[in-house]
């Protein structure tokens, strides 16, 4: 251990490590918040479950061979608008539960990335391989001075690290969002086009 | 009575376990196997980690050479997609209609795998060339 201290001293952007690794350890405490407020409970379990099995019994009815009577054709539609209405009923109860809980999550990034401005605010913590668009460069180069837009800021980096880990863990854990709630509209479905 | 009940217990385990040891090679072989038949999730899922493991190591590879330019994050994308449609399309034979097309499997994972591959990129690229 004191020999990595020095080690790390020598790297000129050694920053960036420290951001790293204080995305991990937010993405850790997040997930396990989250679990404790939200992926333990019934609620989501239960309507997680309705979730995949509406989705996966959408999917069947869907790709069934369509039966020549018209009668028939009438009441599989109708039985496809009942289970889509549920499975988006589902989703967006999911997306509500999640938002009330989400909450505590956000404070704690919000304070992380208030507490990583405060520690790197100005300061050059990694160099980009490559020169920026306009709208990244915002962003990358967010708090720096200077002309050279390959100068990387906490922000960017930061993100990148957000994203990257925060997805995967919560992949690797179970805890990504169902594939049939992503489809159904969330918290802000769409009007359907079938009844207009 | 008891001694019969521990018997049949141990038995059981014996089976897990063995069940289990068959888990890994099993599935292994699937992930090469044309003819198995692929959950919707299942698949999305072994896509998603293809499309991190390439993310990573091409970070990792272009930072050490290292490769410097815009233009290389346009052939990740293109080597990861490759990699991903030649995995789905020609190994494992799949018809990407039963899957919501290949829009739906190309895009699984992909906007964590280009966030992954940057900061693998600018690391490496930071940390071994200043």
């Amino acid at each position: 251990m004191a020999t990595a201290i020095p080690l790390f001293a020598s790297f000129k952007y050694a920053d960036s490590l420290t951001v790293v690794g204080i995305s991990l350890c937010t993405a850790l405490v997040c997930e396990a918040i989250s679990w404790i407020l939200i992926y333990r409970t019934s609620s989501y379990k239960s309507l997680k479950s309705s979730i995949d099995k509406a989705s996966k019994k959408l999917e069947t009815m869907k790709t069934d061979n369509p039966s020549s009577k018209l009668t028939n054709k009438k009441s599989k539609t109708k039985k496809i608008d009942r289970v889509e209405s549920s499975l988006k009923e589902s989703s967006r109860d999911l997306s509500l539960f999640k938002f009330k809980s989400g909450a505590v999550v956000a404070l704690v990034l919000f304070v992380v990335f208030g507490l990583l401005n405060s520690l790197f605010e100005g300061k050059v913590v990694a160099k980009l391989p490559f020169h920026p668009i306009t709208i990244v460069r915002k962003m990358s180069h967010r708090g720096l001075k200077g002309d050279d837009s390959t100068d990387c800021s906490m922000a960017f980096l930061y993100l990148l690290c957000s994203i990257s880990i925060r997805t995967n863990l919560q992949k690797f854990l179970g805890f990504s969002p169902p594939r049939g709630a992503a489809g159904a509209g969330g918290l802000f479905p769409m009007p359907d086009p079938k009844t207009n | 009575m008891k001694e019969s009940k521990s018997a049949k217990l141990n038995q059981l385990q014996q089976q897990e376990n063995h069940q289990n040891a068959h888990l890994s090679p099993s599935k292994l072989a699937k992930l090469f196997d044309p003819d198995a038949s692929w959950d919707k999730d299942q698949l999305g899922d072994v896509l998603h980690w293809i499309r991190q493991v390439v993310g990573l190591i091409s970070g990792l590879l272009w930072g050490s050479i290292p490769l410097v330019g815009g233009i290389w994050i346009i052939l990740f994308l293109a080597i990861s997609s490759g990699i991903v449609y030649g995995y789905y399309a020609m190994i494992l034979k799949v018809d990407e209609e039963d899957f919501g097309g290949h829009a739906a499997l190309l895009q699984e994972g992909l906007f964590a795998s280009l966030t992954l591959f940057l900061l693998a990129w600018i690391l490496v690229y930071s940390l071994a060339h200043f």
